[in-house]
């Protein structure tokens, strides 16, 4: 008799606990599908992008609808990832599209000319000094460009959208 | 008599209207599974084109192709891979790998007019791909090495035409040590 009132407690508790693990699994989906296509919050730090960014580390939103439709261009801050290492996904400024002529200072005396190809982009940090970007792993595809930078949310007096 | 009436179609028209909306959340549900499933897991392909005759026809095979190998870097030369085109973002293409980063990978460069060969090292982060019909593919050899991150699946079993179904194993690769 016992064993059978726990074993209707134990499905009821059972059922309970899998309604609540579909409501959470529900809201990460949604979590998910809106960080992946649409608008999500990212950190960014380093010094490459000084003085826009800063050193010690900004959260920014990037929309993911831009760079599906074709929208992204010259003078955007974009998300990319690394084509040196898979895993690292930067923050820099796209300074050309394809078909664009592109110059850049090898060192403070030598400037070398480049034409971005099909299918590429020129992509470059605001601090040239401290930055490593397609002046030395050279044009890198549209296809990795994660999405676009639009707007600012930490720190607080940084708020807003980012200037050109 | 006329609010009874309004009432009456009141009730009708909001049990239609939840009706619609549960069969269509359900869809959603499903097209959501399907799409998890499409960009995480496995995914089927129509792959058309003349390089990569005579793994895949000219006129069209389809095959499936799974994500994971992808993002846990379990692939290795030999293996198919679906892979976006560094040409055209919009493309995606199927070719086999040939070089991991720091491989030496020997190519012939134009087999239509020449034999004659190179050698490369695939560069940190790169990858090698070459079609199966060197005579008329687009791939490394024309565009460089290419990105570790556009790849997009690894293609593991052919499903169309049925009497060409089964498993595409590394035995019909050609030798990368040429």
């Amino acid at each position: 008799m016992r064993l059978l009132s726990y074993m209707g407690q134990w499905k009821s508790a059972a059922k309970e606990v899998l309604d609540r693990t579909a409501i959470v699994a529900k809201f990460l989906c949604l979590l998910h599908v809106t960080n992946n296509y649409l608008c999500s919050p990212t950190l960014v730090y380093g010094p490459s992008m000084l003085p826009t960014l800063n050193l010690t580390g900004d959260v920014v939103l990037a929309e993911h609808v831009s760079h599906r439709i074709g929208k992204v261009g010259t003078g955007d801050v974009v998300l990319v990832r690394s084509p040196v290492d898979p895993r690292r996904i930067l923050t820099k400024r796209v300074v050309g599209m394809e078909g664009d002529t592109v110059s850049f200072y090898v060192d403070p005396m030598y400037s070398q000319t480049t034409v971005v190809p099909k299918g590429h982009v020129w992509i470059q940090g605001d601090n040239t000094y401290a930055s490593s970007d397609s002046r030395h792993f050279g044009s890198v595809p549209y296809g990795l460009i994660q999405g676009k930078v639009f707007f600012r949310v930490w720190p607080p007096d940084g708020f807003g959208t980012l200037e050109q | 008599m006329v609010g009874l009436i309004g009432r009456l179609w009141n009730l009708q028209y909001k049990s239609i209207v939840k009706e619609a909306s549960g069969k269509t959340l359900a869809v959603a549900k499903f097209f959501c599974i399907l799409h998890v499933t499409n960009t995480y897991l496995c995914t089927f392909a129509l792959a058309y084109g003349p390089s990569m005759i005579p793994t895949f026809n000219l006129t069209g095979d389809m095959f499936l192709a799974e994500r994971l190998s992808i993002k846990f870097g379990k692939v290795g030369p030999g293996d198919i891979v679906l892979l976006r085109s560094p040409e055209s973002p919009r493309k995606v293409m199927a070719k086999r790998l040939l070089g991991l980063e720091s491989h030496s990978v020997t190519y012939v460069v134009d087999p239509m007019n020449s034999d004659r060969c190179d050698t490369i090292v695939v560069p940190k982060g790169h990858v090698w791909v070459e079609g199966d019909n060197i005579y008329n593919s687009r791939d490394s050899r024309q565009f460089g090495p290419v990105p570790y991150s556009l790849l997009e699946g690894k293609v593991f079993c052919k499903i169309w035409p049925p009497k060409e179904f089964g498993s595409l194993m590394k035995s019909g690769m050609k030798d990368p040590d040429l």
